[in-house]
């Protein structure tokens, strides 16, 4: 899995891409309205052999140095979906960009269900 | 790559269909395919290229399953766009949230949604199990009404959304009182006083 690279005058800085899925998964908690990262058959079969939750989140960098994310989230009920991922898409590029100073290019959002709240 | 795989694939089921075929025809003698198998298992470059047969079948087997499933999860959701990218909703999460309003309506019993999204807008199917007391007209209008103001509301969408109720049966009491037997669930049994006390 290859990630993100920059270098300065003592070396080279490389940000994995399961450290950029961290951040993603953790600013989609962060938000209220989002019971959990996951839903979809991967991230259960991996919930199974208990595997992190970020490992679900897809993360791609192309050649301009972008990166491109597809986050699958489960919301609570009785939150509205577009509020609650628009809401996610700004927490992610925000902390994103706070943290790892990348060029986000896109956020995707697959709500793969409703649950209640935890 | 796709279209490779899947010819790929259906020549490799028609030439097993072909040799079923032909064994059942009694055209094949099991003693020809015990000899052309020791042949192949003798040399090592027949049984290389058998490995390596093996292992390309694999591969195209999970590229076709992946292409079967990632093209059966692109029908089965809602998608629009935002500044920050895509959102895309799996029409199971609208059916999770219909099932929901199984308990906002003390009359139904059981509720089982089917959501396709279709180019006129969004199809609801919802086959409800209701209970005897109920007035149909009167409860299914309700559940039509409650089921698109929550999805409007939820999904925050302007598509049309078409909600169609089958009541698939009517529970009476003596049904229920049957199956609270059947569980061994009984509500009128009498309870033996101060029974969950017992001496330290």
């Amino acid at each position: 899995m290859h990630g993100e690279e920059s270098r300065n005058e003592l070396g080279t800085i490389k940000i994995h891409k399961n450290v950029i899925a961290s951040i993603t998964s953790l600013a989609a908690q962060e938000i209220d309205g989002v019971n959990r990262v996951g839903g979809d058959f991967k991230s259960g079969l991996l919930k199974l052999i208990n595997r992190r939750q970020h490992w679900v989140i897809k993360v791609e960098i192309n050649k301009n140095e972008e990166v491109h994310i597809e986050v699958p989230i489960v919301i609570k009920y009785g939150f509205n979906i577009p509020d609650v991922a628009n809401k996610v898409q700004e927490s992610i590029r925000n902390s994103l960009e706070k943290m790892t100073n990348l060029s986000i290019k896109d956020i995707d959002v697959n709500v793969q269900g409703i649950e209640r709240g935890q | 790559m796709r279209i490779l795989g899947i010819f790929f694939y259906a020549t490799i089921v028609a030439l097993i269909g072909i040799t079923l075929i032909i064994f059942a025809l009694n055209r094949l003698n099991p003693q020809d395919i015990t000899e052309i198998m020791i042949i192949m298992q003798e040399s090592l470059s027949s049984r290389l290229i058998i490995g390596l047969s093996g292992a390309l079948l694999i591969l195209i087997s999970f590229s076709v399953a992946q292409l079967i499933l990632g093209r059966f999860q692109r029908e089965k959701t809602i998608a629009f766009s935002t500044a920050s990218g895509e959102v895309t909703i799996a029409l199971s999460a609208v059916e999770d949230l219909i099932r929901r309003l199984a308990g906002i309506i003390p009359e139904i019993k059981e509720l089982r949604p089917n959501v396709v999204a279709t180019k006129k807008g969004i199809l609801v199917d919802i086959r409800v199990v209701l209970k005897a007391a109920a007035n149909i007209p009167e409860i299914t209008s309700r559940l039509q009404e409650i089921a698109r103001s929550k999805i409007q509301e939820v999904l925050g969408i302007e598509e049309q959304i078409i909600i169609r109720i089958h009541v698939t049966k009517i529970i009476s009491l003596e049904d229920r009182n049957r199956k609270k037997k059947e569980t061994g669930k009984d509500d009128d049994e009498p309870t033996i006083p101060f029974s969950g006390y017992s001496r330290t």
